[in-house]
């Protein structure tokens, strides 16, 4: 028995640019109770979405996945657009050396902080994310779009969102961006940040960074 | 009060100079009369003099810096005479070294003309506590000055004031504190580790000592923790971008906003979208007028890191020329924390001084004319000790022939940097410009310097101009391809931490880096700054009469105290760092170490073990026993012996043979000249040319309180096999054997019950130990030399972690042990004709496995025992027998 509210559903997500299978849609609506206020259940559907896994959770079309040579790196500069929503797999903080970030990773371990020269320590607080948040990169971001295509992208301008606090699994809209040698170059003007998370994935990525990036230390001595 | 009748006033200067230079000013070198006190290095002025109007006969006279010296009292001083935790309580000894009190006698007044600093204010009251000892009319004033001029020496005695109590008692706090931690934590390391690692360094390491100061400690924290920060960098690539331009005007070169990315492809890609972009775009000019400060007026600490920065004159070296420059009055006191000058002074009368000096006069006269504008008051530091104005230049100084080039850089450096102070900073104009090349930024500065100002005296600074073409916002340019954006992408190494003034760059050495490990692993801050900084803190407020020393004292101490007993009940994590740096030493206590050694002969003594050659960890060599511990048959060579072989020559007349010869290497400075260095010589006795050699070098000195605690180094070579021979001197006084110390006399052991009995339980028992109460690990049997237990055995645990510790015969209770308590009962009683009789005798009894015997780590130790009576179960400063 189809939902409802099927259509309507289905018609606000495509207006972020998200189209989703019927095979998910079906589900996650069947799970829904039939009595709930259509705002609300909007809301919980892109919540769903957002927390799922794109290559699952939407379909695929020509326009809304890179094409099919977007690694092409012979291509000095191309434009794509989209719009293409995507997930983020991996963020590369590329403006501090693998070394500095393991020491802040250590010093946040050990419960200290740096303001300018002067080490704080901090009060173990409940939230802990605050002192990976203070680079500014530029980041680096391994991209999948709803095929699974895997892409670097760079942030050329500051992304408001985009940061080592963001979540893996967190989802992107990119629209008419530049795409030089394989490369997405970023900008505001380009990418819409939705947030989301896959918990398991952000946990696992998070747990591991720093054995990660001791490992790339090593790997480049 | 005038007129009235003349007194007698001493003086007391710190230093035979200073005393000098007041006598002479005060004096006006008039009716100055000289005469030679006690110590002829200290000589008393005398002249007439008078203080607001009161006539005065003044006796001007020195010391040589402090009068008492804080040591521990006697007993507390050996190493190994007490627990180091008792250092923190036990009473000093304040010891008069010289004495004041014949000119004492004789005076009404006490002038203090010390130098003006809390070490001054202290040694004033060890001259004041001598004195009035003597004297106790004695009138008390003290004398404030900071340079040996004029003005400041005749203003100082008309306005005598008190002396600072508070200021004497922050001293004798910090000297007290840093005399007991400094103790405690020495010996504390040295006798837990010096012996249980070999430690290589290239001092002699008969007398290493780890020592520990509580403010050099920290220093050397500050080493090891950076050279930690050093050695954990790993070098990573980067990239960054550069971009010129270049004009008529000169060219400008703009670095990357971005700084540099650890990303090569992102770099390359930017990089990319640069060279394709065609125009650069000006977007941002910023003109501001920027000033360059003249520093601060000197201190102590500046004036020395700023003569190390220029001169590269170390910071030892600095205040020794300070002083000499001080001392001839022209330059004030430098010792100073003081870098405000107050309002007192009278600034344009010391660049007054300067105006005829030669290369900076015309400078100082630019100064003081006030249509140039150039005076500006000096900058506040923010300190002041109260005590001494900042360091600067009293008297000019052009050229005295004594004195050496580092006395005029210094003096020079005083001066430019004092007349620096008073000067209007150096104006200059900054340009930053910004351009953007395909959304990417780059920038670039330049600067004009409008004015030099203070920099033209200051010639130790500069300020950089760099010109850079004007630039308009919005103005474009072309970017050309190759020409001017040829490869800019640099591989270059991360080189952060790599410090270019590598000649000046610390490193900790092995040792250094293990204790700062180990301490670090204890997770203590010893060798963090802040405990010494909270002291430094309590000694200010002990100095400005807000804490009261006794509390300070008994605060920091049972910190410290507690930080100490922590650390020792921590060593193992201090043992775990040594081992990380340091190979572990043979932990037998015996004084070799127990490695192969080559074959000399067949032992002589025991006649079942061979006798090797071997060197000992303080590099002499000896031919030792195998048998060692139940053999102790040794043969100690001289300590001049820089190499030793044993050949396969065997000696014709020693017997039993076969006895190996030993090619042996002398250091010939050690040797006396008609002697060969080379040598092959036989340890059999036959050897005359070796027994000289060891008469006259002596054997290598035997590391002393390890397992046997005899220092004797009256040893010769062994007469083989002559037991009870004939008697020469430095004979063994048991067997008047020669070769050996009494206190290792083999005969002894063997002759012994105890050894005997012993020798009985092996042959019915095997060689079967004790085993370790604690950690179960068989035992070393030990034999003990002192008086009343000479000969006596004992079992005691190898390792250094465990206390376990028993005599032989109580352990074997029965006739055996009863035989061997009466029988050394009976040996001190046959020695009362001898010596004095510290015997324990029946008092005590035996002290068993409970003896609660620590050594500075903690440790029962099995080899160390009292001085006094000898018994091992307690130190030297709780012995029952002392002073009996």
């Amino acid at each position: 028995m189809v939902h409802p509210a099927h259509s309507q559903i289905r018609s606000h997500l495509a207006s972020k640019h998200l189209v989703a299978t019927e095979a998910w849609l079906t589900a996650v609506l069947t799970t829904q109770r039939p009595t709930t206020p259509l705002p609300a259940l909007k809301s919980t559907i892109l919540f769903r979405l957002l927390a799922s896994d794109f290559t699952k959770s939407l379909s695929v079309t020509s326009t809304s996945c890179f094409p099919p040579d977007v690694l092409d790196t012979s291509r000095q500069e191309r434009l794509i657009h989209g719009p293409i929503p995507v997930q983020i797999l991996d963020i590369d903080d590329i403006g501090h050396s693998k070394w500095s970030q393991i020491e802040t990773i250590e010093a946040v371990e050990r419960g200290e902080t740096t303001k300018g020269r002067e080490v704080i320590r901090t009060v173990v607080e409940e939230d802990s994310t605050d002192a990976t948040t203070l680079s500014s990169g530029p980041f680096k971001l391994l991209l999948q779009d709803a095929k699974g295509t895997r892409v670097y992208a760079i942030e050329i301008s500051p992304l408001p969102g985009v940061g080592l606090g963001t979540s893996i699994g967190a989802k992107l809209i990119l629209k008419d961006v530049k795409v030089s040698r394989g490369v997405i170059l970023m900008d505001s003007g380009t990418v819409l940040s939705l947030a989301g998370k896959i918990a398991t994935w952000d946990k696992q990525w998070r747990a591991d960074r720093k054995e990660r990036l001791l490992r790339t230390v090593d790997s480049e001595r | 009060m005038a007129g009235g009748r003349t007194i007698n006033v001493l003086n007391v200067a710190e230093k035979p100079s200073v005393a000098k230079a007041v006598a002479s000013i005060l004096s006006r070198n008039q009716g100055l009369r000289t005469r030679d006190g006690r110590s002829r290095y200290n000589r008393i002025f005398e002249f007439n003099y008078s203080i607001n109007g009161q006539p005065c006969h003044m006796l001007v006279t020195s010391v040589t810096g402090h009068l008492m010296e804080l040591e521990f009292e006697d007993r507390f001083r050996k190493w190994h005479s007490c627990d180091p935790a008792d250092l923190y309580h036990v009473p000093d000894k304040l010891d008069i070294k010289r004495t004041l009190e014949e000119e004492a006698r004789r005076c009404q007044w006490l002038v203090l003309w010390l130098d003006c600093d809390r070490e001054g204010e202290n040694i004033a009251f060890e001259v004041i506590e001598v004195c009035t000892a003597v004297n106790t009319h004695l009138t008390i004033r003290r004398a404030h000055f900071s340079a040996l001029i004029d003005s400041e020496i005749h203003e100082a005695v008309q306005h005598l004031v008190e002396p600072n109590k508070w200021f004497s008692d922050a001293v004798d706090a910090r000297q007290e504190i840093d005399l007991r931690i400094g103790a405690s934590f020495t010996r504390f390391q040295t006798m837990l580790l010096r012996d249980a690692f070999v430690i290589d360094l290239t001092t002699d390491d008969r007398n290493l000592v780890l020592s520990y100061g509580p403010c050099q400690f920290p220093t050397l924290g500050f080493i090891v923790e950076r050279y930690w920060e050093v050695q954990a960098h790993e070098p990573e690539e980067f990239w960054t971008i550069n971009c010129s331009h270049k004009s008529d005007e000169g060219i400008a070169t703009f670095s990357w906003m971005r700084g540099h990315l650890f990303d090569y492809t992102c770099a390359i890609i930017i990089y990319e979208m640069c060279v394709q972009e065609p125009t650069a775009t000006v977007t941002k000019v910023r003109q501001q007028e920027k000033l360059k400060y003249p520093p601060h007026p000197l201190n102590t600490i500046e004036l020395e890191k700023r003569a190390s920065r220029y001169f590269r004159m170390s910071s030892e070296h600095t205040m020794k020329v300070a002083e000499d420059l001080y001392q001839a009055g022209f330059i004030s006191y430098p010792r100073t924390e003081t870098d405000c000058f107050s309002q007192r002074t009278d600034l344009h009368v010391i660049v007054q001084e300067q105006q005829r000096h030669p290369v900076w006069g015309s400078y100082a006269q630019r100064l003081l004319d006030t249509g140039t504008g150039l005076w500006r008051n000096p900058s506040n530091g923010g300190h002041d000790d109260k005590a001494h104005p900042p360091i600067h230049p009293t008297k000019l100084f052009s050229g005295e022939t004594r004195f050496s080039q580092d006395h005029h850089r210094l003096y020079e450096l005083v001066v430019r940097h004092f007349l620096a102070c008073v000067s209007q900073p150096a104006v200059g104009a900054e340009t930053n410009v910004e351009i953007d090349i395909a959304g990417e930024l780059f920038s670039a500065s330049g600067r004009v310097i409008l004015a030099k100002n203070y920099l033209d005296v200051y010639r130790f600074e500069s300020w950089g101009s760099s010109m850079i073409p004007a630039y308009v916002f919005g103005q474009q340019e072309g970017i050309g391809t190759d020409a001017t954006m040829h490869d800019h992408i640099k591989k270059l190494l991360d080189r952060f931490y790599a410090t270019k003034d590598s000649n000046t760059r610390f490193s900790p050495t092995n040792l250094g880096e293990a204790l700062v490990m180990g301490y670090d692993d204890m997770g203590y801050q010893l060798w963090k700054p802040y405990l010494r900084a909270v002291m430094e803190r309590d000694m200010k407020a002990v100095s400005e009469g807000t804490m009261r020393k006794a509390e300070v004292l008994t605060t920091s101490l049972q910190q410290m105290k507690a930080c100490f007993l922590d650390a020792r009940l921590n060593k193992v994590k201090l043992f775990g760092a040594m081992a990380v740096f340091f190979e572990r030493s043979n932990q037998s206590g015996g004084d070799e170490q127990h490695a192969h050694g080559d074959f000399v002969r067949r032992c002589g003594h025991c006649q079942e073990s061979d006798m090797v050659l071997r060197r000992n960890r303080d590099g002499n060599f000896m031919v030792g026993c195998l048998g060692y511990p139940q053999c102790r048959n040794a043969i100690w060579l001289p300590g001049s012996i820089s190499e030793a072989v044993v050949t396969t020559n065997i000696c014709n007349t020693c017997t039993p043979g076969p006895v190996y010869l030993i090619q042996f290497k002398f250091r010939q400075l050690e040797i006396p000249p008609n002697y060969n260095a080379n040598h092959l010589g036989c340890i059999g006795g036959c050897d005359e040319i070796l027994r000289q050699l060891i008469e006259i070098c002596g054997t290598g000195s035997r590391m002393p309180a390890r397992g046997r605690g005899s220092t004797a180094s009256s040893i010769n070579v062994q007469q083989s096999n002559s037991r009870l021979g004939e008697a020469r001197h430095s004979a063994c006084i048991y067997c008047q054997q020669m070769g050996h110390s009494s206190s290792d006399c083999p005969s002894q052991v063997s002759g012994s019950h105890s050894a005997r009995h012993r020798r009985m339980n092996s042959q019915s028992g095997g060689e079967s130990s004790v085993p370790c109460s604690t950690c179960g690990a068989p035992c070393i049997l030990r034999t003990a030399n002192t008086e009343n237990n000479s000969g006596r055995k004992f079992y005691s645990c190898q390792s250094q972690n465990c206390n376990f510790f028993v005599w032989e015969d109580n352990l074997n209770n029965g006739t055996g042990g009863r035989s061997v308590q009466s029988a050394r009962m009976n040996v001190s009683a046959s020695d009362t004709s001898r010596s004095r009789v510290r015997g324990r005798g029946g008092r005590g009894g035996p002290h068993a496995a409970t003896a609660t015997f620590v050594s500075a780590t903690g440790d029962p130790v099995s080899g160390r025992r009292c001085f006094v009576c000898g018994d091992p179960s307690h130190f030297a400063n709780v012995c029952p027998n002392r002073g009996s």
